[in-house]
């Protein structure tokens, strides 16, 4: 008899990137699965690359493995080539520290970043035996938990998932665990121990609620069970200093997106954008003291080796006496040629100064995010920068012999009229222009326009998507405008694709079976292009009776219930209608014509 | 300023990586082990270190070297010590010596590879036609070009290039191993031109034609590196220190 392992071993030396699924990297933790009390699966539903980028992850495997009685692995989605084979070779999906089924482990939890990984939530628990819908879970099953920012509307996954989590776990997780092998010691049955669950905090148990219509339209939450809370709130860690801390997270061995030590500066962020759900969903904004970064920095950089050290946050450079810390980093770190890098820039001229004492070499190009190309618009969305400060930071960085820019914008924002859109290639000319006159060398300008989505818990929730025919029409006037200008490289987001992620954003219940249907009928990785595939999901709609435009270009109205209504990130919504209604006071009404000599 | 010059081998568990991903892999664990690393000048100055010929992905090895410059004395011994440390589980340092810092880079010395390659199949009932495997490395041994496609250094231009000529020996070795079939491929490898060893299993796969059985694996080992000593092959690790 072949052993699961020689089977493994085989099908490691048939796929493509084999690392993804043989772990056993620099820091992974091993224990014995026979040594401890409780076994938990961390999956997230993207490639590894991808996955061990992840912050999150690196976070919870410090939380959970610190503690002797507990260990967590991993598992990330098998790559296409990797799925045909475990299929054909009849092989559950496994973790990548023991390489045991994800059967075996006592609770799995999934990390919900974006609404586009959701087909590889259902496939991942195919893969690994484990019936899609919670009804059909036996006691021997594992826990199926989710977690991440897409738990703050996780209706549309709701039949598959035993609980979510919502808010920051790395300081309650621990003891929720805990709480269910307590649960499960004393013999109770599975609904009732995920009944109990409900009463922790954070914990959100779809089963014990019943969506109510009135008709077609939702009304609200039901419960089934009196000790399920009516408004669940999400967990905050309030003090980053004592909270678990990454210092020895696995080095990968394959190149993932982003490769390199990480320190988090602070949580939440103090800007407000109203698109952004992360900064309502991490709500407040708490920092790490200076001493705590400085001394966690050289630990893990003793314990990883990295080349790289990147200070993260929703806004980075807004944390307090930055350049300080930087420059007590680099006498730290300097003799071991370590250096430090910033994800997010704001466009004004502290960031560049920042930029430049960080950047060594080849200065190749800086990026930024002015969302929108008119000052007015930016009001809307309160991305509160001007055209000057623009021009003035974009002129510092070129004097400091920057190449090129990557400049983000989005198209569909609320109250966005065609001028809006064309400023995008006038302000991209305007700087071409004016880049000419400032460097002798030739300066790049890379433009990604992305479709906006609206998204749960953020002012702009009750807002529609602007549908895919309008979205195409801007994109083409985006399109006849770029190719009139040289040397600039335009790109754009497939607006089927942001179609389906606000579908999901803003989705409910009824949605779960054409997530399920599309699934079956072949949909994966919908987040990557080359495996998108629009049409499968269209039929999939059809087959289920689902209207995706009917949750993507709805308005909302303000005494509507929505969807996440019962699920509270801590921001009244009260306070999301008056940023809503500051946001478009004094906005003249939609439905300007396209003027072509605006061109 | 010392350079020292070592050995190790690769078993199975990390036999799955590429060559950038081996030189990432090493570079950091010497981060780690905290010893006075010389750094390349220049604005993104990275460890001076070298591994004597990248390793296919899924190929073993057992006498594979790398060299590396500290810009402080250091003691071979202290060396292996403190690597050994932060190395993973299948990669084992097994010599180090300080070796002249004037001599030649370790890559340019490098001029062919020996490799056993394994039929493995996936269910052990299943039977491997070594007659077949014979023949048809005999046929592919018998043309006088191979080509194989190689691209200009940045990847625009796409050329052929015969590699026949850099197949030094190739011959199944029965007695080892009754069950499994064993072929031994002597290549030409480094600077001056060479073949990988997974393109001329392709190229026997490919000879195979219908007669390749599907379900089986061939599995790489590279047995050690030689250099050009005058016309004649001496195993690298023989002459580390020049």
């Amino acid at each position: 008899m072949q052993t699961q392992k020689d089977i493994l071993k085989y099908l490691l030396g048939q796929v493509w990137k084999p690392a993804r699924y043989t772990g056993n990297e620099w820091n992974a933790v091993k224990k014995e699965h026979s040594s401890v009390d409780l076994r938990m699966a961390f999956a997230f539903p993207d490639l590894y690359e991808v996955g061990m980028s992840n912050h999150g992850l690196k976070i919870l495997y410090e939380s959970i493995n610190r503690n002797p009685g507990m260990l967590m692995e991993r598992v990330f989605s098998p790559a296409t080539d990797m799925e045909e084979l475990l299929r054909k070779y009849n092989l559950p999906l496994f973790s990548l520290e023991s390489h045991k089924p994800l059967k075996e482990f006592d609770i799995i939890g999934f990390s919900l970043q974006y609404e586009l990984s959701y087909t590889n939530v259902l496939n991942m628990l195919d893969l690994a035996d484990i019936p899609l819908r919670t009804e059909d879970r036996k006691g021997d099953h594992p826990l199926i938990v989710g977690g991440g920012p897409c738990a703050f509307n996780p209706e549309p996954l709701a039949p598959f998932f035993d609980l979510f989590v919502l808010g920051e776990a790395e300081e309650c997780l621990p003891a929720i665990l805990t709480g269910y092998m307590d649960l499960k010691r004393h013999g109770y049955e599975r609904n009732e121990i995920i009944a109990r669950l409900s009463t922790f905090e954070g914990v959100y148990v779809p089963s014990l609620y019943n969506p109510a219509y009135s008709g077609e339209e939702f009304i609200g939450m039901e419960r089934k069970d009196d000790r399920a809370p009516e408004m669940i709130r999400k967990v905050t860690v309030e003090n980053l200093d004592t909270a678990p801390f990454p210092k020895a997270p696995p080095v990968p061995y394959l190149q993932t997106i982003h490769d390199r030590a990480v320190i988090e500066l602070f949580r939440g962020c103090g800007r407000g954008c109203r698109f952004c759900q992360a900064g309502y969903i991490f709500k407040p904004v708490r920092r790490r003291s200076r001493d705590k970064l400085q001394q966690t920095a050289k630990e893990i950089i003793d314990n990883t080796g990295y080349e790289e050290l990147s200070l993260v946050s929703l806004s980075s450079t807004d944390y307090p006496h930055l350049e300080e810390l930087i420059n007590n980093l680099d006498s730290d770190l300097s003799a071991r040629k370590v250096k430090c890098s910033l994800p997010s820039l704001r466009l004004d001229s502290y960031s560049i100064k920042l930029a430049d004492k960080l950047h060594q070499g080849r200065k190749s190009s800086l990026t930024f995010a002015p969302e929108a190309a008119t000052e007015r618009l930016r009001k809307v969305i309160k991305k509160n920068i001007t055209e000057e400060e623009i021009f003035t930071s974009l002129g510092d960085a070129i004097d400091a012999g920057w190449q090129g820019f990557k400049l983000y914008f989005m198209i569909g924002l609320p109250a966005e009229h065609d001028e809006d859109v064309v400023e995008i290639v006038n302000l991209c000319r305007r700087l071409r222009e004016y880049f000419k006159g400032r460097a002798k060398r030739k300066i790049s300008i890379n433009v990604s326009v992305a479709t906006f989505v609206p998204k749960s818990h953020t002012p702009f929730q009750w807002e529609p998507q602007l549908s895919m025919d309008e979205v195409n029409r801007r994109q083409d006037i985006l399109r006849t405008g770029f190719k009139k200008l040289r040397g600039v490289d335009f790109s754009w987001h497939d607006a089927r694709a942001s179609f389906l992620e606000a579908v999901f954003a803003r989705g409910d219940r009824k949605l779960a079976p054409a997530l399920e249907h599309a699934w079956q009928m072949g949909c994966r990785f919908d987040g990557w292009s080359e495996y998108f595939d629009f049409s499968l999901w269209q039929r999939a709609f059809q087959k289920t009776a689902v209207r995706g435009e009917d949750y993507a270009y709805r308005r909302f109205s303000y005494d509507q219930c929505l969807p996440w209504d019962h699920l509270s990130c801590g921001v009244d919504k009260n306070m999301l209608i008056a940023e809503h209604q500051k946001s478009l006071a004094g906005e003249k009404p939609e439905g300007v014509t396209h003027d072509p000599d605006l061109l | 300023m010392t350079r020292i010059c070592f050995n190790y081998a690769r078993k199975e568990q990390i036999k799955y990586i590429s060559h950038l991903d081996m030189m990432r892999l090493f570079q950091r664990a010497l981060r780690r082990s905290g010893l006075p690393l010389a750094y390349s000048e220049g604005f993104s100055p990275h460890p001076r270190f070298n591994l004597a010929a990248p390793l296919p992905v899924d190929v073993t090895a057992d006498d594979e070297l790398g060299e590396v410059f500290f810009k402080e004395e250091i003691a071979p011994e202290e060396f292996i010590l403190k690597l050994k440390k932060q190395l993973p589980e299948g990669l084992e340092i097994k010599r180090a010596q300080a070796v002249d810092k004037q001599a030649p880079a370790l890559p340019s010395l490098v001029s062919a590879a020996l490799y056993q390659a394994r039929l493995v199949t996936v269910s052990p009932q299943l039977e491997v036609n070594i007659e077949a495997y014979r023949s048809a490395l005999e046929r592919l041994l018998d043309k006088e070009e191979i080509l194989a496609p190689r691209s200009s250094r940045k990847g625009k231009r796409k050329t052929n290039v015969n590699v026949r000529p850099y197949i030094n020996e190739a011959y199944f070795n029965g007695d080892e191993h009754e069950d499994q079939v064993v072929l031994k491929l002597l290549l030409q490898t480094g600077s001056r031109g060479g073949v990988s060893p997974v393109f001329v299993l392709e190229q026997l796969d490919f000879e195979l034609g219908e007669k390749r059985p599907s379900h089986v694996n061939w599995n790489l080992h590279r047995v050690r590196l030689y250099r050009d000593c005058n016309g004649s092959l001496k195993p690298l690790s023989e002459g580390m220190c020049i």
